[in-house]
C-alpha cells in the first residue's frame, strides 16, 4: 500500500468534470484507490463518490493506492491533482 | 402575476405550454430471472446513452460546447461503476430494474441534497433527470416532444432539464417558466446560453397557469404576467423590441475605450471573487480588476492557505487578465463569516467588530504570508493591494509597514516583485471618509465600497426590513460622503475608483463623473452597459446634474429628480 497527501489546486475543486476526467483515469488501474478526505473514504474510480465528496480548492487529500500498480497509479493520481486536474 | 427568479434576461410573449411530469409509477416486484433483468437494464441504460449523445450533439449545434458537455455528463454518471454495481447488486438480490434504479439513484439524491454545496446540489437534479430518463425507458413511457412546440411557445415545467433543453428550438420558444432552479441552475445557464428569457422558482407554475394560456415572461425582474391586457400586451412588447436593440447596441461598445460625450477616458474594471472569474472578466471586455476579494482562499477548509496556494492564484488571475490591473484586496473576514479553524469568536455586533484590517493586523503572520503572496505575484502584471475597512491612519501606516517587511524579505530570498507596487485604500467606513485628506496624503489610490460605505454612513442594515428604506446611496449624506472622498484623492492627486454596486448605477454615474471618479469596478455582466451610460454625458452635463442633486435636501427629492434626467 501506498499513499500521499495533496493539495487541490483548481479554482472550483472536485466539479463534474474534473471528477469524471480524473475516476476514468484510475479506472484504468488495477490497484484499489482511496481519497481519504475529512475523515472519510471514497473510491477514486467512481466519479458520484468523488462528487459527493464535495472536496473543494485548497483542501488537502489523501490518495491511497493498493494491488500491483499501485506505485504508477499514485504516481498518476497525484500528479493529476498537482497539474490542477486539467482545468 | 407570479413572481420567480429572472434568470436569463428578456421579455417573451406567447403561449403556455404545460411539459406535465410523466407518470413513473411501478410496482415493484420480486423477480427469478437475474440474468434476463440484468439484460433489461443493460438495454434501457444502452438506450438511455444513445438518447442522451443524441441531444447532446443537439445541443452542441444549438447552443454550444460547454452545454453539451453537461448532457454528457449524464452518460459518465450512469456508466459510474459504483452506481452500476448498486443497482446490479439490488437486482441480483431479486428487485426489479425499476426499484434498483429508483432506489440507488435516491440514495444519491439525497445524499447530494444533504452536502449544502451549491455545485454539488445541482448534480442532484442530474441525477433525477438520469432516474426519470431510465424509468421512462424501462417502463415504455413516451418522451414529451418539446421539438414539436409550435412558434410563440412559452414552456412551463416543474424543473428544466438538460435532457428537455436539447429538444428546444430557439426560434419558437419565447420564454421558459420553472417551478425548481436558481440563477447559477443548469436551467438558468441553459436558459441564458439560449438567449431565451427564463423566470424560475415560481411556486406551483404548473397549476397556476393552464395550456396555452397568453402569459408574458419577464426574465429580466422575474415576473411572469397572467392573461395580459392589450395595453400590457403593448407595453411589453415595447419593452421588449427596447431589450433587444439595446442588446445589439451594447455590442458597439465592446472593444472600445471606456469615453464620455466630451472625450474624457475613464477606467472601467471589473469585480471578481476567484482567479477563475478573471476569465468573465476579460469576455466582458473588463479593462482590468477593480476588486479582486481573497476570501475564498480561506473559505471551506480546514487550515490556512500557504503562501504558495495564495501566490498561485493571485498569479493565474494576473496571467488571464494579461498585465491589466488588478486591485487585491486583503483578507477581509470577521465573526460574521464561519472559518472555523480561524477560531472568530461570535460577536455580538460583528460588523463594527474584529474584523478585516484589524483581525490581520493582529494576525501578523498569516497578513504577512497574504502580502508576500501578493508582492510575488507582482512580478507577473500589474497589481496592487487595497486594505478594507481602514477607520485610522495607524492602520494604513501599520500595513505599509508589513509590505515593507515582506519586501525585505523576498529581496533577501532574491525572489522578483514589483518594487513600485501601489497600496490603496477601500474607503468603506464613515471615518475613512471623513478622513479621507489625512488618508491621500498617504495612500497611493482610493477605490470607495459603497455598499458597506452606505450601511455604516446610515447606520443601517439593507438585510433588515425595517430599515432597510434609509439604506441608498443616494442619501444626501453618503453622497456627501462620496463627493468628499473622490475630492480628497483629487486634491492630493491619486486616482480614485468605486467598487460598489453604485458603480453601475446609471443615476450614480453622472454624479460620480462630475464629482472626478476615474476608475468604475462592476460586475462582469455590467461592463458594457455601464461604457455606454458613461458615453451618454459630458463633462458640463454631468456636472449640472450634480450641482442640482446636491443642492436636493432628500434621498425621495433626490431619485424623483434623477428619474426626470437620466
Amino acid at each position: 500500500m501506498v499513499s500521499k497527501k495533496v493539495t487541490l489546486v483548481n479554482a472550483q475543486g472536485f466539479h463534474m468534470r474534473p471528477a469524471n476526467v480524473f475516476a476514468s483515469a484510475m479506472g484504468k488501474y488495477s490497484s484499489n484507490i482511496t481519497i481519504k478526505f475529512n475523515g472519510n473514504s471514497y473510491n477514486a474510480k467512481s466519479l458520484l463518490n468523488i462528487i459527493a465528496a464535495c472536496i473543494k480548492c485548497g483542501s488537502e487529500i489523501e490518495i491511497v493506492c493498493e494491488g500491483d500498480d499501485e506505485n504508477e497509479a499514485l504516481a498518476d493520481a497525484v500528479e493529476r491533482i498537482e497539474s490542477g486536474l486539467g482545468e | 402575476m407570479l413572481i420567480g427568479i429572472g434568470a436569463s434576461d428578456g421579455i417573451g410573449i406567447g403561449r403556455v405550454m404545460i411539459i406535465a411530469e410523466q407518470s413513473l409509477e411501478y410496482t415493484p416486484r420480486e423477480i427469478t430471472d437475474v440474468d434476463s433483468e440484468l439484460a433489461r437494464l443493460h438495454d434501457a441504460i444502452d438506450k438511455f446513452c444513445d438518447n442522451t449523445i443524441e441531444q447532446a450533439n443537439a445541443i452542441r449545434q444549438s447552443t454550444g460546447e460547454k452545454e453539451a458537455e453537461i448532457l454528457e455528463g449524464h452518460i459518465a454518471i450512469i456508466r459510474d461503476p459504483f452506481m452500476g454495481g448498486e443497482i446490479e447488486n439490488l437486482i441480483k438480490a431479486n428487485q426489479c430494474a425499476e426499484a434498483a434504479v429508483d432506489q440507488v439513484c435516491k440514495m444519491f439524491i439525497d445524499m447530494f441534497s444533504g452536502t449544502g454545496d451549491d455545485l454539488t446540489m445541482q448534480r442532484a437534479a442530474d441525477i433525477r433527470d438520469i432516474r426519470d430518463g431510465v424509468l421512462g425507458i424501462l417502463l415504455g413511457v413516451d418522451e414529451v416532444k418539446i421539438s414539436d412546440a409550435p412558434a410563440g411557445t412559452v414552456l412551463v415545467v416543474k424543473e428544466l432539464t438538460p435532457s428537455m433543453t436539447a429538444g428546444i428550438n430557439k426560434e419558437n420558444i419565447v420564454g421558459i417558466v420553472t417551478e425548481t432552479g436558481s440563477r447559477t441552475s443548469h436551467s438558468a445557464i441553459l436558459a441564458r446560453a439560449l438567449e431565451i428569457p427564463a423566470v424560475l422558482s415560481v411556486e406551483n407554475a404548473t397549476t397556476k397557469l393552464s395550456s396555452e394560456e397568453l402569459i408574458i415572461v419577464d426574465g429580466s425582474k422575474g415576473l411572469v404576467l397572467i392573461a395580459p391586457d392589450p395595453v400590457k400586451i403593448e407595453e411589453y412588447t415595447a419593452k421588449r423590441i427596447a431589450f433587444l436593440r439595446e442588446q445589439r447596441e451594447l455590442e458597439n461598445y465592446r472593444g472600445k475605450a471606456t469615453l464620455s460625450a466630451d472625450g474624457i477616458e475613464y477606467e472601467l474594471f471589473c469585480n471578481i471573487g476567484t482567479p477563475k472569474d478573471a476569465t468573465k472578466a476579460m469576455d466582458a471586455d473588463g479593462e482590468g480588476v477593480g476588486l479582486f476579494r481573497t476570501e475564498f482562499l480561506f473559505m471551506d477548509r480546514d487550515r490556512l492557505p500557504t503562501e504558495d496556494e495564495q501566490f498561485e492564484a493571485y498569479k493565474q488571475a494576473s496571467l488571464i487578465m494579461k498585465g491589466k490591473p488588478i486591485i487585491i484586496r486583503t483578507l477581509d473576514i470577521g465573526g460574521d463569516k464561519e472559518i472555523p479553524y480561524l477560531g472568530l469568536a461570535k460577536e455580538e455586533n460583528p460588523f463594527m467588530g474584529f474584523r478585516a484590517i484589524r483581525y490581520c493586523l493582529k494576525n501578523r503572520d498569516m497578513f504577512k504570508s497574504q502580502i508576500k503572496a501578493i508582492l510575488r505575484a507582482s512580478a507577473f502584471g500589474d497589481i496592487r493591494i487595497m486594505f478594507p475597512l481602514i477607520t485610522a491612519v495607524e492602520e494604513l501606516r501599520a500595513g505599509k509597514e508589513l509590505v515593507e517587511e515582506a519586501k525585505a524579505d523576498l529581496k533577501a530570498s532574491d525572489i522578483a516583485f514589483d518594487e513600485n507596487i501601489k497600496v490603496g485604500v477601500m474607503t468603506e467606513t464613515a471615518a475613512s471618509g471623513v478622513i479621507a485628506d489625512l488618508l491621500a496624503k498617504e495612500a497611493d489610490f482610493f477605490s470607495i465600497g459603497t455598499n458597506d460605505l452606505t450601511g455604516y454612513t446610515m447606520a443601517a442594515d439593507r438585510g433588515n426590513g425595517d430599515v432597510s428604506y434609509l439604506y441608498s446611496p443616494l442619501q444626501p449624506s453618503v453622497l456627501r460622503m462620496i463627493k468628499r472622498i473622490i475630492e480628497c484623492g483629487v486634491k492630493e492627486n491619486i486616482p480614485v475608483g468605486m467598487c460598489g454596486e453604485a458603480a453601475a448605477s446609471p443615476q450614480m454615474i453622472p454624479l460620480l463623473m462630475s464629482f472626478g471618479l476615474t476608475e468604475f469596478s462592476v460586475s462582469a455582466p455590467s461592463v458594457l452597459k455601464v461604457r455606454k451610460n458613461i458615453s451618454k454625458w459630458t463633462k458640463a452635463e454631468a456636472d449640472a446634474i450634480a450641482e442640482k442633486v446636491m443642492a436636493m435636501t432628500t434621498e425621495a427629492e433626490i431619485t424623483a429628480y434623477l428619474d426626470t434626467v437620466i
